[in-house]
């Protein structure tokens, strides 16, 4: 429903705020790279080299991330129900165990993964090493993406009427109760699922480039860290955004009408089952994931780590802390303004059909991390714009412009499910845009806000792809310190070095949720 | 509102302290890895008081942040002087217009051979390309001497290289094909193919890969075999090839980038980069080779006159390395 009261001059001039600044600093570097592309003097070769063999490749990539998002959302079904509907001890310790692998890179996994296979299986065939890198890419990219589908499909399972559940129990079994109600019910969530761990997976880079694994991701980086062919590199980006577009775009209107995903369940009644078959199933499916998924490769950094004694991890703690400051500020300040902008769209998008900026957000997200460095470079490095591309502004900027889509989907999902009344009722009487915005919409959808802030944290908090194009010289953020270090540093130094950015996630992360909880619980008083 | 003014303030003070233009200052891009290149470094700081804003580079992105941001930024260059751990990358950005000729004269000591023709780097302490092998895998009878005895059956599926489209991999076998020929050097590639060569991520995953007796042997570099050395792997190191070809040897090399003005503080850098104090603490920290004569040489580092150097132009190799690489790409993505 559409609040036709709101056309005021206070909500257009709130959307044209913020429309501007994300088209002018965001949007217009992407399309000023668009046209030198298309505009390059490279471009009839670049286009010859677009063949059978990239669409080939292609489709193979999408078949893999294909598999990724169809175990990862398998797991999440599976996961977030023992999470989100059994009756367990300890919910909240599990739920945030299950989150870790969200904390640590991809390329660590991988290295860590490997490393464990090795061990297991027999790595004296050449076998083991062309079957690896598909099946490690796989296991990977699974472990990695499964607790966003947690996430996603664990909040839907959460908004599902009581009632509803209950009903259903009384006229049949609890199998059919879960496949003819449950996941019907839930079914948006499972594709919305599905469609970003695709998109993640696809344009993931780091752990295909590790395991040698070849896609499309790795063709365009070979395009440009090889034959450094900026203008090829682009096009064939403009195929993998194209992709991400149209599964996003048809995965919006699949699913535009549905109510699927929110943070927080606003004093709904959630049922759980407490049956002694479905306590056990989900003890043991929740410890084997996190023994899997976390204990095994934390194990493992924290071996490499001590195995010769505390001193790897010191000399860690001395390189890594003058860096905590800047990453978390930095973190900080672009998940602020991301979370700020996603609010804007989603609210213009859901309540007032004005669907631009959040169209733009989406084909900001597809974009690869690299592509988007370079755009920046593109736009920003020149005498008039300097003072921002040599500063951290530009760090923001790549941040803001990479993940604001992130807490657009989050935050749009918790406004679908506003009771419209109440807003529709302040309309009435005449109480003004800001005021509606600020005593009705932001404490209904706060709980939304807090969990697409702590999201996109993790997000900024760890970005290589867009921060390594672009951070300014002489500056040091923990993310690239921990990668350059790396490089040909010892194995200890390197797991240590992981596992302190793993604990600084996790305790930044513990006390973002302890201060949420307390704002989140002083709202609902004054509210 | 409050909270509206304390974001703004912050926000304004990071773009203030970051904005902050310190004349006294250059900006360094260096493909060298951090724990090498930062203490080289930070003693230039110590000792010229110039403060030394630099950006570095990372395995995981095989120094396509560096070189492309060189690329990029060439209409408005922000970097002053370019650090790299090989001259191919320099060759590049030679070729692209973007660097700016200088002589110094901390170069004096330094073989022609290991400097840019037109003067658009010169280069320094050098490393070269090995074979580092299990020690409890492999015999000393068994070991490689020659980068054509891993064609060899008995070392089938037991050698890694890492991927030959980036890093020192690319330069050592552009060099090969400068020496040997198109053709020989193809034939040598399709047999290595053929004997299930493993193409590790990188050098340091070949390393890992010998350390932890996956394979028998890898080609790396020398400052990844003396890291595995440190780290107390019970791994070998042959120079191969001492009575044929010789070893690839990879001086660092130094660029100004061309811009507008090119500061003094540029070109002390530069001199600094190439003095022998430079070379001394390169050797100590990487086991990386002087160029110039008579530096006196940590134990444990080798000469370059105990060693037989591929006899190479780098510059020519450069140029063959642009003509083999659509055959290297076909090469490594067949099965």
């Amino acid at each position: 429903m559409i609040i036709s009261h709101n056309k005021s001059i206070s909500s257009n001039l709130l959307y044209t705020i913020v429309l501007l600044p994300v088209l002018l600093l965001l949007v217009l570097p992407v399309l000023n790279i668009v046209v030198l592309t298309f505009f390059g003097t490279n471009f009839p070769e670049s286009i010859a080299s677009i063949n059978r063999d990239l669409f080939l490749l292609l489709l193979k990539s999408l078949a893999v991330s294909g598999i990724v998002a169809l175990i990862s959302t398998f797991i999440g079904i599976v996961l977030g129900f023992s999470l989100y509907k059994s009756d367990i001890k300890y919910r909240n310790v599990f739920r945030l165990l299950i989150l870790i692998p969200l904390f640590i890179s991809p390329y660590i996994l991988a290295v860590a993964w490997k490393d464990i296979s090795v061990l297991i299986f027999d790595y004296n065939t050449s076998i083991f090493e062309k079957t690896y890198s598909f099946f490690g890419m796989i296991l990977v990219h699974s472990t990695i993406y499964s607790p966003l589908s947690i996430l996603i499909i664990g909040s839907a399972l959460s908004n599902i009427s009581k009632q509803m559940e209950e009903s259903a129990l009384l006229m049949g079994s609890f199998k059919d109760m879960f496949f003819k109600i449950l996941l019907p019910l839930i079914r948006p969530s499972i594709i919305t699922s599905f469609v970003l761990i695709l998109i993640f997976s696809i344009s993931e880079f780091s752990v295909p480039a590790f395991l040698g694994f070849r896609v499309f991701t790795t063709e365009i980086f070979t395009q440009f860290s090889a034959f450094y062919n900026h203008n090829l590199a682009m096009l064939q980006s403009l195929l993998l955004i194209f992709i991400c577009v149209i599964l996003l775009v048809s995965e919006r209107k699949r699913i535009s009408d549905s109510v699927f995903l929110s943070i927080g369940t606003r004093g709904r009644e959630v049922k759980l089952y407490s049956s002694k078959k479905i306590v056990v199933f989900s003890y043991i499916i929740l410890s084997f994931a996190v023994v899997f998924t976390v204990f095994i490769p934390v194990s493992i950094l924290v071996y490499q780590s001590f195995k010769t004694g505390t001193s790897k991890f010191m000399e860690a703690i001395f390189l890594l802390l003058p860096t905590i400051g800047n990453s978390v500020l930095l973190a900080v300040i672009g998940s602020i303004i991301s979370v700020f902008i996603g609010f804007v769209a989603a609210y213009y998008s859901e309540i007032l059909n004005k669907k631009l900026m959040n169209m733009m957000l989406l084909v900001l997200f597809a974009i690869p991390s690299t592509i988007f460095g370079i755009a920046l470079i593109k736009f920003y490095n020149n005498s008039l714009l300097n003072f921002i591309y040599s500063s951290f502004g530009i760090l923001i900027i790549g941040y803001v412009g990479k993940y604001s889509f992130i807490s657009a989907k989050l935050i749009g999902n918790s406004i679908k499910q506003m009771p419209k009344s109440m807003e529709e009722a302040a309309v009435i009487q005449w109480i003004g845009f800001f005021k509606r915005i600020q005593k009705i919409v932001i404490p209904l959808v706060l709980p939304a806000i807090f969990a697409s802030f702590i999201i996109n944290f993790l997000f900024c908090f760890g970005d290589l792809g867009t921060s390594i194009m672009v951070y300014p010289p002489g500056t040091e953020i923990m993310p690239i310190k921990v990668f350059t270090i790396m490089a040909n540093a010892t194995e200890s130094l390197t797991s240590s070095m992981a596992l302190i950015v793993f604990l600084v996630t996790i305790l930044l992360v513990s006390l973002l949720f302890f201060i949420f909880k307390k704002i989140i619980a002083k709202y609902n008083v004054n509210y | 509102m409050k909270r509206t003014s304390i974001i703004i303030l912050l926000f304004t003070i990071m773009l203030a302290i970051s904005c902050e233009q310190n004349s006294n200052s250059i900006v360094v891009y260096t493909t060298v890895d951090q724990v090498f290149s930062e203490p080289v470094l930070k003693e230039f700081e110590k000792k010229t008081g110039i403060k030394v804003k630099a950006v570095y580079d990372t395995e995981e992105t095989k120094s396509t942040g560096i070189l492309n941001r060189l690329i990029a930024e060439k209409d408005n260059p922000q970097c002053d002087v370019f650090w790299s751990g090989d001259p191919l990358r320099t060759a590049v950005l030679k070729n692209k217009n973007i660097l700016y000729p200088y002589t110094s004269k901390a170069a004096k000591g330094i073989d022609n051979v290991f400097k840019d023709k037109d003067n658009f780097w010169t280069g320094f302490s050098a490393r070269a390309r090995v074979l580092i092998y299990n020690k409890k895998l492999l015999k000393d009878n068994d070991v490689p001497q020659s980068v054509f005895d891993l064609t060899d059956e008995k070392y089938k599926a037991k050698v890694a290289i890492a991927n030959p489209l980036f890093g020192t991999t690319t330069f050592h076998l552009a060099a090969l094909f400068s020496v040997i020929g198109d053709e020989r050097a193809k034939s040598f590639l399709e047999n290595l193919k053929a004997n299930d060569l493993v193409i590790a991520s990188s050098n340091g995953d070949v390393k890992r890969r010998v350390v932890k007796g996956e394979v028998y042997c890898g080609l790396t570099d020398t400052d990844d075999a003396n890291e595995a050395i440190k780290e107390g792997a019970n791994i070998g190191v042959v120079f191969l090839d001492q009575k044929g070809i010789g070893s690839l040897i990879m001086p660092n090399t130094v660029s100004l980038i061309k811009k507008a003005k090119i500061s003094d503080n540029a070109k002390k850098l530069f001199d600094y980069l190439l003095s022998e104090d430079t070379e001394i603490a390169l050797a100590k920290s990487c086991a990386q080779m002087p160029l110039h004569n008579g530096v006196k040489l940590p134990d444990g580092v080798l000469s370059l006159d105990n060693i037989k150097p591929m006899n190479i132009d780098y510059n020519k190799t450069a140029g063959k390395l642009e003509s083999i690489q659509e055959y290297l790409k076909a090469w490594v993505e067949r099965k």
